[in-house]
């Protein structure tokens, strides 16, 4: 059996008996997506609206900047989170660095920019007599402000989606915030390198498996979600 | 009483332009104003700066209270707007309907029923559980006209609501409206380019040009009497020296139902070159040229399917010196 072969076999054996060791580390991945997903939206969400219903100067700047951001290289974002967690760093005292609270940044750092420029877009590319109709129905900002996204509801929902893509699957910042550390800050894509540097390529098979079905599982559930959106 | 509606110095700037200049506009309670101008008079500017839905300096008053930053959303809870986009929610007929009555602080419990009651009032009953992209255009402006009637406003703003719909949609729609803003008596503010509709609709029309007012006065006297060519044109009328007609100095309006193509033999008949045929509301038009005079006629299709008139033709045509309009 070749090379191929045993990596298979190798996958198949971990997956198939439960390895905890690999089941806490998706696990571990999960959460810290999950949360720096939800960071990212709940930052996201109001900045990309504001950038696009607001009237204020250089509001064609914040927008140029989100849509510059949704390219951040992960490990820029992770250069800037380790700065500033450093332990003599601005923010060493709050001992960050090489904690899961750490990927979270970095990665919500990551999948922030992304959230607002698609969410600005969407709220722009809504038709302007609907957003007199809303006014004129004698919505007041916060009635405003909720329908408007609730219109551009399926883009953001997108958004959303794009930010989860665009953390789940980074590994730059979360070696260089996490350091990687077994039992602590290790994630499926850093557990991933690490195996391969190993040779061990069963391993990082069954752990880039679990990592494609946590993709696909996100994804579905969106789906579904953005479906009955579409119905509601 | 106040006015129901009362614009002061009323201005409206874009980059270096001034597209809206009105010094003074009131509409009376239950009374209806039709805006009617040329594209790009500034109609629809000058209805969303009253409607407070676009930021205009001068003064609106509402029901005799100055609209100011701090009272602007309760002012506009006094109105609706309709607009020529019906402009619907992603939501069912019905949701649309009963998401303009809670904003209106509608309790839940009535919702239901009085979103039903409007939209069987506008005839739309049927398609209650319709979403925007399920509805044609006539239903969703009748939509449209339920979600701004329902919640039983005091001024009504119509921007254009029946532009985009086809002729009998329209004429069956404007009938409609007529009978309703007659019914719950709520002033009107209408925008639109199309004289019948103002005629139908509006007590009141004020003629806009690039931003100005350049006539107001009751709806059929406007258009009887347009003040000067640029209304005149405007309406439809052919703006001709006096002299041409045999009708003396100046410059005379020549409405097309003032000129008839006639038989050769008939008094008075002039002969006039067909230099265009277009179509009209119900019929057809002819574009004359009778001498120096620019004129049109209106004729009927089954006249126009008899006579096979095209351009270049030469008719007779009578001027009905009646109806002509000194201006």
């Amino acid at each position: 059996m070749g090379l191929i072969g045993e990596a298979l076999a190798e996958a198949w054996r971990l997956l198939s008996t439960g390895d905890s060791a690999v089941y806490e580390i998706a696990l571990r991945t999960a959460v810290i997506t999950a949360c720096s997903t939800l960071v990212a939206a709940l930052i996201g969400l109001p900045l990309g609206l504001g950038i696009a219903l607001g009237r204020f100067p250089g509001q064609r700047a914040f927008v140029s900047l989100a849509n510059a951001g949704t390219g951040m290289p992960p490990v820029v974002a992770g250069l800037l989170v380790s700065i500033m967690l450093w332990r003599s760093g601005p923010l060493g005292a709050l001992g960050l660095i090489y904690t899961p609270g750490a990927i979270v940044i970095a990665q919500a750092l990551i999948a922030t920019p992304i959230i607002v420029a698609v969410t600005a877009a969407a709220v722009m590319a809504l038709p302007p007599p609907l957003h007199y109709q809303v006014r004129a129905m004698g919505a007041g900002t916060p009635r405003y402000l909720w329908l408007v996204a609730r219109e551009a509801r399926l883009p953001i929902l997108v958004a959303v989606m794009a930010g989860f893509g665009s953390v789940v699957s980074e590994v730059g910042a979360s070696m260089m915030v996490g350091g990687n550390l077994a039992g602590e800050t290790r994630v499926l894509t850093t557990a991933a390198v690490l195996e391969v540097s190993r040779g061990n390529f069963g391993t990082a098979l069954a752990l880039g498996f679990i990592l494609l079905a946590m993709i696909v599982a996100v994804a579905a559930v969106l789906t579904v979600v953005q479906h009955r959106a579409r119905r509601a | 009483m106040s006015a129901a509606l009362a614009l002061r110095g009323l201005a409206v700037t874009r980059g270096r332009r001034r597209v809206l200049a009105v010094d003074a506009l009131e509409v009376a309670p239950g009374e209806t104003v039709a805006i009617l101008g040329p594209n790009g008079a500034g109609k629809s500017t000058l209805l969303l700066a009253a409607a407070l839905l676009l930021p205009a300096s001068g003064e609106v008053r509402l029901f005799g209270e100055a609209a100011t930053r701090s009272n602007r959303v309760r002012l506009r809870r006094m109105t609706s707007t309709v607009f020529q986009d019906a402009a619907l929610l992603d939501m069912s007929a019905t949701r649309n309907v009963e998401q303009a009555l809670a904003i209106h602080g509608v309790p839940r419990s009535e919702r239901g029923a009085r979103a039903a009651r409007w939209l069987d009032r506008l005839g739309v009953s049927a398609r209650a559980e319709a979403r925007p992209h399920q509805l044609s255009g006539g239903e969703a402006q009748r939509v449209s006209l339920a979600r701004a009637l329902a919640v039983e406003p005091r001024i009504l703003f119509l921007d254009e609501p029946f532009a985009g719909l086809d002729y009998a949609t329209r004429a069956r729609l404007v009938g409609e409206m007529r009978t309703l803003m007659q019914e719950t008596g709520v002033t009107g503010v209408l925008t639109t380019h199309d004289h019948a509709e103002a005629a139908v609709l509006a007590d009141r029309t004020v003629i806009l040009v690039e931003g100005r007012v350049v006539q107001a006065g009751p709806t059929m006297e406007v258009l009887r009497a347009p003040a000067g060519q640029e209304v005149a044109r405007f309406l439809g009328h052919a703006v001709v020296d006096a002299a041409a007609l045999g009708l003396g100095p100046g410059w005379v309006g020549v409405p097309s139902h003032a000129v008839r193509v006639v038989e050769a033999a008939t008094p008075g008949a002039r002969e006039a070159r067909v230099t265009a045929v277009e179509a009209a509301a119900g019929g057809a038009r002819l574009a004359l040229e009778a001498g120096p005079a620019a004129l049109v006629a209106d004729v009927t299709l089954e006249a126009l399917t008899e006579a096979r008139w095209s351009t270049g033709d030469t008719v007779h045509i009578c001027v009905d010196e009646a109806r002509v309009v000194r201006l």
